[in-house]
């Protein structure tokens, strides 16, 4: 064998030396991934219970539910098991002694666009988009964003922010320290109360919608646009209330305030209801750009 | 009675409601079987009103025996079983701080956001019952201080309970749950001197109760997550 073909030769057994563990690596990732389906009807009721770890979840046209699991290590277990029409996905600590690090599980999952979702989540993330089924959200630190969905939506965190871009339907949104945006929503009923966190309210006041916006700190952001109608009634117990809105004297509203921080008034022919309620946050009522 | 006469009376109801009773409408109303019908009916539903706010200065000791005998009828509390315990048999932890920390070592914990619940009930209860300006300021503000002093005692007992629970959870869940906990407790701190200022004032008793709320639902999640461990 020439010097060039021993050379050849030995590369080869190199490289395969390289390749053999990173295939065995490979190999033990792909067995924390765990891929499930299940066959659906319509209105599917999918419920995610994962304490730690991101929940991802779009809807596609298959009528399939499709789970799929990255767990971080085997001391937790992922479940999913179907019953009837509704799947249920949990992850299950197995070992006392594991860390909440050990117990992270990333899921993304597939549902039909109609399914009814409801997730528990307390830190990580919940993403949801396309899905038009109702849903029910609940986390402690984790952040929630909502995308072109609709639907009854309840969402509830305790420090987690909170976002919700072009959904409809009906949202109610709860929190204590999460900020909220709420970006060109197509909702006929809003309510969102948060205590310290910051709500922006950037879409269209929908005729005949109410929209209800409260905190006790921190600042409420309101735009609306010169083909806007709505209602308003603005009050901060002892802060401010800024609008840049022409309003005319409201027909609903006989009586001075006590407190000097409020505004009521109707903005073109008064079609949706506005009531945005702070404690001693600012309240701003401006001009969309 | 003619349709015109009773659209006509009932534009002017809030008038009448207010004490303007016209002779013509105090005709109409003895003539016409519906608006008299309306008129008892609401007549009805003001007492009642003024009832109920006249009874219920002083709710929360009565509303907390009622919530603890519901509680022991339904086995939620095993028949004060550790209130009966001479107090060396029992440990610093298992000795009892009054019934609600009792309910702590024996409720199955998540019911007790039904309990938190019931309490926020009586709260509400006291924060909105006096607020008809008939009755006396001074009487509503030791009533209003009354009832959430005890509430807020018993919250904090629960607070006591529910942070030793949630040892040993994720710690960024725990930590969460606490920083939201103080924000909680400065608006609680807030709405109550806001109240005190300005008794009368029923948004700042509106956002006192919410804060409330708040706490007793955290309490709740705190609990539950130590007792499930997650």
């Amino acid at each position: 064998m020439s010097t060039l073909a021993t050379l050849r030769s030995q590369r080869r057994w190199k490289a395969a030396g390289l390749l053999v563990p990173g295939l065995l690596l490979c190999s033990a990732a792909s067995a924390d991934r765990i891929e499930r389906h299940f066959k659906v009807e319509a209105h599917p009721v999918v419920t995610i219970h994962n304490p730690n770890g991101t929940v991802t979840v779009r809807a596609w046209t298959k009528a399939d539910v499709m789970v799929v699991a990255r767990r971080a290590t085997t001391e937790v277990e992922v479940d999913a098991e179907q019953t009837g029409n509704r799947v249920d996905v949990q992850t299950r600590q197995v070992a006392d002694t594991a860390s909440p690090d050990d117990l992270r599980t990333d899921f993304e999952i597939s549902v039909p666009e109609d399914a009814e979702l409801q997730i528990h989540n307390d830190s990580g993330g919940v993403n949801v988009s396309n899905v038009l089924g109702d849903m029910n959200v609940e986390t402690i630190a984790a952040g929630v964003d909502l995308e072109d969905t609709a639907g009854y939506l309840t969402v509830k965190t305790v420090g987690g922010a909170f976002q919700c871009l072009r959904c409809a339907g009906r949202l109610e949104v709860t929190s204590i320290s999460g900020n909220f945006k709420l970006i060109d929503l197509r909702s006929y009923y809003v309510r969102a109360q948060t205590s310290e966190g910051n709500i922006l309210f950037n879409g269209s006041f929908l005729p005949n919608a109410t929209y209800v916006l409260k905190n006790y700190s921190g600042a409420i952001e309101v735009r609306f646009s010169p083909g806007d109608s709505f209602d308003l009634s603005a009050t901060s117990l002892k802060g401010k209330v800024h609008n840049e809105a022409n309003l005319t004297p409201s027909s609903h509203h006989h009586f001075v305030p006590r407190f000097g921080n409020a505004l009521f008034g109707t903005f073109n022919s008064g079609r949706a209801r506005v009531e945005l309620n702070s404690f001693d946050g600012t309240i701003n009522i401006l001009k969309r750009d | 009675m003619s349709t015109k006469d009773c659209s006509e009376f009932l534009g002017r109801f809030d008038a009448w409601m207010e004490g303007e009773r016209p002779p013509e409408a105090r005709a109409h109303v003895r003539q016409c079987p519906s608006c008299r019908c309306l008129v008892e009916d609401m007549d009805a539903i003001r007492l009642a009103a003024h009832a109920w706010s006249a009874e219920q200065t002083d709710p929360p000791a009565r509303l907390w025996v009622s919530l603890r005998a519901q509680l022991e009828q339904e086995g939620l509390i095993r028949d004060g079983r550790l209130r009966e315990l001479p107090v060396e048999q029992t440990s610093e932890r298992e000795r009892p701080r009054g019934w609600f920390a009792g309910i702590f070592t024996v409720v199955p914990r998540p019911a007790l956001a039904g309990a938190y619940l019931l309490a926020l009930f009586a709260l509400c209860v006291a924060l909105t019952g006096p607020s008809a300006k008939q009755l006396n300021e001074s009487r509503w503000i030791s009533g209003t201080q009354d009832s959430t002093g005890t509430l807020s005692a018993q919250l904090q007992t629960a607070e006591r309970d529910s942070v030793s629970a949630m040892a040993g959870s994720d710690p960024v869940v725990t930590a969460s749950l606490h920083d939201n906990l103080a924000i909680v407790d400065n608006y609680i701190a807030l709405c109550e001197k806001s109240v005190r200022e300005d008794p009368e004032s029923e948004i700042a008793r509106d956002y006192l109760y919410d804060a409330y709320e708040q706490k007793a639902n955290l309490l709740a999640q705190m609990t539950e997550r130590g007792v499930n461990g997650r």
